[in-house]
């Protein structure tokens, strides 16, 4: 076959070294990039000078975004839940990590499974799932706190501060855990040792020697979280509301309401993505220091600390921090989806699975956001895949000038959160001449560059780990960049692609914040449907909905851990 | 064809005579041309996406023109419809909504068609002639009143009028909605300001009320236990009752308030004869009964109120004007947050 196809060949070769049409490819990837990456952010940026009357320079979106105490109040208020969250996330966090990553604590396979059970929980169901916990008076743990102790009324109340802080340190804890695991399985265990030599204890060197060396990745997790928490939205609507305080989501939420204010939104968004910029630099610059941390330690060999007793104590904590986040939050949505009532409790008289069959079957729009939340997520999750490969080949192959600046384009959205973000595609897609508002794909595409990181950060590391070698033997035979790339590079890389393809997937299905301000009446994707029954007061309807996306999400994870080895979200999601 | 040109000529001049609403009498010939254009669409905000879906199909088995339902909350509708005027195309046909504002400011830039549907005398009295210059018609209503738990609080005990809520008995067991996210809430408390003034809430305050967004989450509050007495909307909550849940309303001694909500027939239509049919049709019988079914106030008041519901001719009511709702409802949102705190 070779032999009679190599006249053919080389003739194309000489043919396209005058023009490659690759570039073709390469330059629709590098388009697709200004579109997705560029354009919205420069649309954000410029609707924030604009008058929205005339269309001429102005300050005034800046001053009617800041000019009233309770909209700087409610900047103040997203800062400091953030520093908040991302702490109490530290104490979560923190100890397991070690513990999974450095000890003999039983059960580390299962604590690493419940991390990841939490990390795949949206935070908008664990929100719900304590209301139902610790409503004031209604929520079960003050139920039975009332039952145990005949006092007037429960000392939990979801409806505060305190509240809102650890709903949103359990459900983003895992990524400290991420961070910080990958840190500590590069220590060495000959630092330890030293220590130990020297007649440190067990708990003197995990202080003074372990936990600093993971350090910048700790504090890389806690910016993380704190972004995380700074960028939610449903959990403050859900719970800041009735607490009867606003942060920047919930406050650039009303901006969208009538009159609709996008050019305010847009200057009010301002300084969320200049804190969010500075944040990732620091994180950057920490994360880097640790590797070469990571360089150091990983001649040795390591070997897991015997705790002795304190390792039931340890685990203890484990179980405690999975009760919080996990045991206890899906008991009471069990509870829930499958009661007639759920105020009745537990009881066979109670038990039903009419809620299931109403969201399946009856419902007008229940199903059919599933539906679009699955559609959506593997349209831009595919997307994603092929420019982030696109891209990652063109950064580490060196194939234009100026490469870096796209992969750095690639990762940029990180920095922008989901509701700027969904401001940004509002202002750039949503009037004519796309007028993409209320279609599908200004979701698609909001999805596309939302995850577009993830996905750039994977494929990055996949074809870096490529040599050139086998590509530089197909332009050898005469083949095309193309080829090369469709024919070797892809073919090797299928299983890191569906692993990146998963990890943007995954997330996508239950995108909230930027979906909340993009969906159209014949759009709505699932996030926005529990979103919605969340004040239509059905929450067994909602548990229920919300039990089959976690569900519908557990083949999807059993796939990559076939493919990918166990727990390849969250280690690869740590990259 | 050529039929079918003069039927064209006809709908254009029926348009043109924007003024003259297309008579009943020509009821027949109203729906030989609504079915000759099959379809519409109708954005609404109304109802239940359920009871949207009914309506619609209901028409459609009646009159064989399909309904394309876009039913969402008020202010996505607004928006679509306002991102459908700025691409200059119309998509929806008929559009309803459950804030006044919305129409109020629709009808000012000249985006409706004026039309009186030929069945507004079989309508109860208290919807009849919302805008008097008959760009908007009252569609759907609603009462805003006082709910309770009936496992917590005992028929006697529950309040009786609006100021009941400020009785310090009530601490920390009164249910609301916010007024930035409803327009039901909205509509309560521009009432409330306008009866009591804005004090009256300055004392709710210290009742502690529990603040959703939606006025169903009073429903929410309620069936859980975590609040006792509501300002909650009188059709969810007796729907939720149906179901079994310890729900009960009071027609307050001093009036329920009344919402009106609206519909109307977008400028630019491209299905005119479709949209007339079926604004005439939510003034029917058969609309009507949909709407008892799901404990919406039925327009007709021939058709029986759902179990728990009293005729609307029959209630104590309030009602702030249409001037009062568009210029009040953004005054009491901010007058709400500074009091309440978000």
């Amino acid at each position: 076959m070779t032999v009679s196809a190599l006249p053919s060949t080389t003739v194309r070769a000489a043919r396209t070294r005058r023009f490659d049409p690759s570039w073709l490819l390469w330059t629709a990837i590098i388009a697709v990039l200004l579109f997705l990456v560029v354009s919205p952010f420069l649309q954000l940026l410029v609707t924030s000078f604009k008058s929205d009357k005339t269309g001429a320079f102005t300050l005034a979106n800046y001053a009617a975004a800041y000019g009233r105490d309770r909209y700087v109040q409610a900047l103040i208020n997203s800062l400091e839940l953030g520093a908040c969250s991302a702490l109490l996330a530290g104490v979560f966090a923190v100890p397991l990590a070690w513990a999974v990553s450095r000890t003999d604590m039983p059960g580390r396979g299962l604590t690493r499974m419940l991390v990841l059970a939490t990390f795949i929980t949206p935070p908008y169901t664990g929100a719900v799932a304590w209301i139902l916990l610790a409503g004031p008076n209604a929520g079960w743990l003050n139920r039975i706190f009332v039952m145990l102790t005949g006092a007037e009324s429960g000392p939990f109340n979801i409806y505060s501060f305190p509240g809102l802080v650890v709903v949103i340190a359990l459900y983003s804890y895992p990524y400290i855990f991420i961070f910080t695991t990958a840190a500590l399985e590069l220590v060495s265990s000959e630092m330890e040792d030293a220590a130990n030599i020297l007649g440190a204890g067990t708990w003197r060197t995990m202080r003074r020697v372990t936990l600093p060396l993971a350090l910048p990745a700790i504090l890389g997790g806690l910016i993380i979280c704190f972004l995380e928490a700074i960028a939610l939205f449903a959990s403050p609507a859900m719970i800041a509301i009735p607490a009867r305080f606003n942060v920047v989501t919930t406050q650039l939420f009303q901006f969208f309401g009538n009159p609709v204010r996008v050019e305010v939104a847009a200057a009010y968004a301002m300084p969320l993505l200049v804190v969010t910029v500075l944040l990732v630099v620091v994180q950057r610059l920490m994360t880097r220091r640790q590797g070469f941390v990571s360089l150091t330690g990983k001649g040795g060999d390591r070997r897991p600390i015997a705790l002795g007793p304190w390792r039931w104590a340890v685990f203890g904590y484990a179980m405690l921090v999975a009760t919080l986040s996990i045991f206890l939050p899906y008991l009471f949505l069990l509870q829930a989806a499958f009661a007639k009532a759920w105020g009745r409790g537990f009881g066979l008289d109670n038990l039903s699975l009419k809620n299931f069959h109403f969201v399946l079957f009856e419902h007008a729009t229940a199903a059919t956001s599933v539906w679009h939340s699955f559609l959506y997520g593997s349209a831009s999750a595919t997307v994603a895949t092929v420019i982030a490969i696109g891209v990652a080949y063109i950064v580490h192959r060196r194939l234009i000038p100026f490469a870096d600046a796209f992969g750095f384009l690639c990762v940029a959205p990180f920095v922008i959160p989901g509701v700027v973000l969904a401001i940004g595609f509002y202002a750039a897609y949503a009037p004519p001449p796309l007028a993409l508002y209320g279609t599908a794909w200004i979701l698609i595409l909001a999805f596309t560059t939302r995850f577009l990181p993830i996905g750039y950060v994977n494929a990055s590391a996949a074809i870096r780990s490529l040599n050139p070698e086998m590509e530089e033997a197909v332009r050898v035979l005469g083949g095309s960049r193309l080829l090369a790339v469709r024919k070797v590079v892809a073919p090797l890389l299928k299983r890191s692609l569906l692993g990146a393809w998963l990890l943007m997937f995954i997330p996508a299905t239950r995108e909230l914040s930027s979906a909340i301000f993009l969906y159209g009446p014949n759009t709505k994707v699932v996030a926005v449907m529990i979103f919605d029954m969340s004040d239509e007061g059905n929450f067994e309807y909602l548990a229920a909905l919300a039990l089959i996306l976690q569900a519908l999400t557990l083949p999807l994870l059993w796939i990559g851990q076939r493919a990918l080895g166990r727990d390849f979200m969250l280690r690869r999601s740590a990259t | 064809m050529k039929r079918l040109a003069a039927l064209a000529i006809a709908a254009a001049l029926a348009a043109m005579l924007a003024g003259g609403p297309l008579s009943a009498r020509a009821d027949g010939a109203l729906e030989e041309a609504a079915k000759k254009e099959g379809e519409l669409t109708w954005y609404t905000t109304h109802y239940t996406s359920e009871a949207a879906e009914e309506l619609g199909a209901m028409f459609t088995k009646l009159y064989g023109i399909k309904v394309n339902v876009v039913r969402t909350t008020a202010q996505v509708a607004y928006q679509r419809a306002t991102q459908d005027f700025k691409a200059a195309q119309t998509i929806a046909d008929v559009f309803s909504t459950t804030d006044m504002g919305h129409v109020m400011r629709f009808k000012a830039e000249g985006r409706l068609e004026k039309y009186v549907p030929e069945n507004t005398d079989k309508i109860a009295e208290a919807f009849r002639n919302l805008d008097p210059d008959g760009f908007f018609q009252t569609t759907s209503a609603g009462f805003v009143v006082l709910t309770y738990n009936t496992s917590k609080v005992k028929a006697e005990d529950a309040p009786k009028k609006w100021a009941d809520l400020l009785d310090p008995k009530w601490k920390g067991k009164v249910s609301t909605g916010h007024p930035a996210f409803s327009g039901y809430v909205g509509n309560w408390v521009l009432s409330m300001k306008l009866m009591y003034g804005w004090d009256y809430f300055e004392k709710l305050e210290k009742n502690k009320p529990q603040i959703g967004r939606s006025i169903n989450d009073t429903v929410t509050a309620l069936n859980a236990g975590e609040r006792q007495v509501a300002a909650g909307a009188d059709g969810s909550t007796l729907y939720s009752a149906s179901r079994g849940n310890p729900l009960a309303i009071v027609y307050p001694s001093d009036g329920a308030i009344l919402i009106i909500a609206p519909s109307a027939i977008l400028k630019g239509t491209k299905h005119p004869n479709a949209a007339r049919l079926f604004m005439e049709y939510l003034y029917s019988i058969e609309a009507s009964q949909i709407d008892v079914k799901h404990f919406t106030v039925p327009m007709r008041p021939e058709v029986p109120v759902a179990a728990g519901e009293r005729p609307v001719a029959e209630v104590k009511s309030f009602h702030p004007t249409n001037e009062q709702i568009d210029k009040g409802i953004p005054e009491v949102i901010e007058q709400w947050r500074d009091t309440f705190g978000n």
